[in-house]
């Protein structure tokens, strides 16, 4: 028989991406709701982080008259308490996952398949994060009822925001992709992962409300990815920003994106050429 | 005459395997300066494969076989060669080229691992860009062919290793590939289950004529399915043609079984007594000497019965493998 | 005594299978400072905006880091390993080899793994804890300083108790895994005063989850705040939860005995 007997034709291009997308999306809701008792352990665990902070912040403010550097107590509880929700939005195929997915060998498989792995993976955890949201509302519904949050948003700072976390996660995709491919070269990607982890704490708005931050270090935050992943969106819907300032921080995602995926892509092309070489 | 769907030439593949000798002082200066060590898995192979055939690669761990698959199947880059699939360069890993064909590692899990198989397949539609129709008769071509029905509805999880192989199975071939990569598709599994295989293999092959490159451990797949064998030993082709004429090549002795009137006899002069079993004795002779011995028994003793066999297949393999490298 | 000396060979054999891993001394060193550094970090911010936390100044938190450092690479380096360990075994059936063995079982599965490269953090927050000391106006006396070890090692005691009841649970429970992932999450309250936290807060982390007791107690001894009554509280909880915990190891044993086929 010649060889191209019983080649299959392809479906249009455009579609077909968008056809994977939802499949992949719905095949990552239908698994991930397995683990839900998994995943609400998580989730509380991670919450703490976050109240503790507020806590210290709170007795701060209550010490001082009722506001840290104008931030008061309602406010920094409804930063504390978006920061959970932007939190789970930023959790990607990062530095543990490739790891993972280099040790437990599933990347030959992987590899086999004619779809670009990013696709892959932005897919699967985009329809991962339904689930996530579903089960984080009754724990923000929680937290509110025990911090009183100040929260009172416009419509455009919420549309705003819902672009902007998932700006955020676009933008995390790609710095801790590039962060986990390291793991090709080293088996000691996990203390490059936690170095990169300790910086962005400091310097995206994880640890406090940029603004408590001295003023170099918000300089600093300004030109590095970190605080758009996660200060620039819980402020987008907490904070004061004028409409200018919201606009303008999706357009410094958009850029941080750019830069994420051009990093990507040839941190990707080197680790091919990696694995190609030595094999796994 | 069309392309060979797979051509290899003078393929290569060197590993640089890191060595460092026990000892903080080596420790120390490995940080500093890494020796490396050549490993040469594959040395200079070369075959063409013509489409519809199925052919065995065998060989002992390390040989070299799933290497040189690995490189056919562009997970591997090759140091020097060429190897061409389907025309393809496979180690550019071209969409089209992954779309035309398949890999299967044994005991490796290629689908998601919590969700009814039938959800994987859906996936791979996706994934493959397969047109709806296409896909749904291919799907139910093949779970009819490995009968795995009531299995395509249970997470994967929950199946056994035997029936997971069969789903995998599916999932890889749901997009019709020209060639089919098995890597040792049917380790850890039982009889019935490797039978199973085989025969879908086999069926496979003939209704789509796909191109099947297969490796194992296990004679009987080789022999069940394979009419042509490719042998890799220390990353070399040691052999390259029909499995009958394998034995002819290398075997270097045949067995005498030899029943006679009197039995008892000493038939030490004759060639090595293998097995004495009642009144049959197996003698080994040099192949060279078969039919001189044959006679000499003839003439010298009542003989009721003779028979001149072949070794087995294995004990061919195994003192093949048994030679050095070089 | 026998348990003594079991827990003596074990720790020299887990601290000789570890050393071969040189590399991990660094990673932990690695580790260990950017944990610090990130405790500093916002030290120094909840400084630059207030002279005092609940009435702690800033040496005397600086202490309490170091304290829950300390701790914390005890919990790291001794009970986490082999609690993990005993957490396994127990959903992998292979907790037979250690019963079989002619030691009390509690011991075995207490001291059989040792992370000995966590040490680095027990030194870190020792290292911690005396520069915060240096800084504080009032010398350690005596006392305080013998208030002090007491209180680390009921902490301790206390802290091993939690664990160990919670992994026994395993026994019954499969997901119990999940519940000790929370654990690094809620250690983390011991950064801080207790005081700063509010009532429902405030009695999780000193009775259900004993972080509170475990950190601020010693931290307060050596800092001269502790009342005797807090201590002797303390003594007295460490005393009842140790009694607990081996009895429902005990149970949870003659459970799994019974229940493995």
């Amino acid at each position: 028989m010649s060889v191209d007997a019983a080649r299959l034709p392809e479906a249009g291009r455009w579609r077909s991406l968008f056809d994977f997308y939802v499949t992949t999306m719905r095949t990552a809701v239908a698994a991930q709701l397995q683990y839900r008792v998994a995943q609400y352990f998580y989730m509380i665990g991670m919450v703490a982080e976050p109240v503790v902070y507020l806590v210290v912040w709170t007795t701060i403010a209550e010490e001082q008259g009722g506001a840290v550097n104008g931030i008061t107590v309602g406010e920094f509880a409804a930063y504390y308490i978006v920061w959970t929700l932007v939190r789970n939005m930023n959790i990607v195929f990062g530095a543990p996952f490739w790891e993972f997915r280099i040790r437990e060998g599933r990347l030959a498989g992987d590899l086999l398949k004619p779809m670009t792995m990013l696709h892959y993976d932005l897919a699967y955890f985009a329809g991962w994060k339904f689930v996530v949201v579903a089960m984080w509302i009754p724990i923000a519904i929680g937290l509110s009822a025990v911090f009183h949050p100040t929260l009172d948003p416009t419509a455009l700072q919420i549309g705003v925001f819902i672009c902007a976390i998932w700006g955020a996660y676009l933008i995390r995709t790609m710095f801790q992709g590039i962060v986990g491919m390291l793991n090709f070269w080293t088996t000691r990607g996990a203390a490059v992962f936690d170095l990169y982890m300790a910086t962005e704490m400091l310097l995206s708005g994880r640890l406090v409300p940029l603004q408590l931050m001295p003023g170099w270090v918000q300089t600093l935050a300004d030109f590095l990815p970190f605080k758009w992943t996660f200060g620039y969106p819980i402020e987008s819907l907490v904070g004061d920003m004028s409409t200018r300032s919201l606009l303008l921080g999706l357009v410094a995602q958009l850029l941080w994106i750019g830069i994420g995926l051009a990093g990507y892509r040839l941190a990707w092309k080197f680790a091919i050429k990696r694995f190609t070489a030595v094999g796994g | 005459m069309s392309e060979p769907v797979v051509h290899v030439s003078e393929l290569t593949k060197i590993f640089k395997v890191p060595e460092r000798e026990a000892g903080l002082g080596a420790a120390a200066k490995a940080l500093v300066r890494r020796k490396t060590r050549d490993v040469h898995a594959v040395e200079e192979v070369s075959f063409e494969i013509a489409g519809g055939e199925v052919v065995g690669f065998l060989g002992p761990n390390g040989a070299g076989k799933t290497t040189t698959l690995k490189m056919l199947a562009g997970l591997l880059y090759p140091t020097d060669g060429e190897a061409r699939v389907l025309g393809h360069i496979p180690s550019r890993r071209e969409r089209d080229y992954l779309r035309r064909m398949t890999m299967v590692m044994g005991n490796r899990n290629q689908l998601q691992w919590d969700i009814p198989a039938l959800d994987s397949f859906e996936l791979n539609r996706a994934i493959y860009r397969l047109r709806r129709e296409d896909f749904l008769s291919m799907r139910d071509e093949l779970i009819e062919l490995l009968d795995v029905g009531d299995l395509v509805r249970k997470p994967v999880r929950n199946l056994s290793l035997g029936e997971r192989m069969k789903v995998e199975i599916v999932g890889a071939l749901l997009h019709r590939p020209q060639v089919l990569f098995l890597d040792e598709p049917t380790i850890g599994l039982d009889v019935t289950m490797q039978k199973r295989i085989r025969t879908f293999v086999a069926e496979y092959n003939r209704r789509h004529g796909a191109t099947v490159l297969l490796t194992s451990h296990y004679m009987a797949d080789v022999e069940a399915l394979c009419k042509r064998v490719i042998v890799i030993h220390h990353g070399r082709i040691l052999y390259d043609g029909g499995l009958a004429a394998l034995a002819d090549e290398f075997a270097a002795y045949k067995t005498i079984g030899v029943v006679l009137e009197n039995g008892g006899a000493p038939l030490d002069s004759y060639g090595e007594v293998v097995e004495v079993d009642g009144d049959r004795v197996s003698l080994r002779v040099p192949k060279a000497e078969t039919s001189r011995v044959a006679a000499r028994l003839l003439a010298d003793h009542e003989v009721l019965d003779l028979t001149i066999e072949e070794p087995p297949i294995e004990d061919v393999i195994e003192s093949v493998f048994a030679q050095p490298a070089g | 005594m026998n348990a003594v000396r079991v827990g003596w060979l074990y720790l020299k054999i887990g601290v000789l299978n570890e050393l071969q891993y040189r590399v991990n001394f660094f990673v932990q060193l690695l580790q260990s400072l950017i944990q610090i550094g990130t405790g500093l970090v916002m030290l120094s911010l909840v400084y630059s905006h207030t002279d005092e936390l609940h009435g702690w100044k800033q040496p005397e938190l600086l202490s309490l880091l170091g304290v829950q450092v300390l701790l914390g690479g005890v919990i790291h380096a001794f009970i986490q390993p082999n609690m993990e360990r005993l957490m396994q075994d127990v959903q992998e059936g292979t907790l037979d080899y250690a019963l079989t063995k002619p030691a009390d079982s509690q011991v075995l599965v207490s001291v059989r793994t040792v992370r000995i490269w966590q040490v680095v953090e027990i030194v870190s927050g020792f290292i911690l804890l005396f520069v915060g000391l240096a800084g504080v106006d009032k010398s350690v006396g005596f006392v305080d300083a013998i208030a002090f070890g007491c209180a680390l090692v009921i902490g301790a005691v206390l802290v091993y108790c939690f664990w160990l009841i919670m992994t026994t649970g395993a026994f019954w429970i499969v997901r119990m895994e999940h519940v000790l992932e929370l654990f690094e999450g809620i250690y983390r309250t011991g950064q801080w005063p207790i005081g700063v936290y509010p009532g429902w807060l405030r009695y999780s982390v000193t009775f259900l989850v004993p972080v509170a007791f475990a950190v601020t107690v010693p931290a307060q001894a050596v800092t001269s705040r502790l009342q005797w009554q807090t201590l002797l509280i303390s003594f007295v909880f460490g005393c009842v939860l140790f009694v607990v915990a081996r009895w429902f190891w005990r149970f949870g044993l003659r459970h799994y005995a019974g229940a493995s086929a």
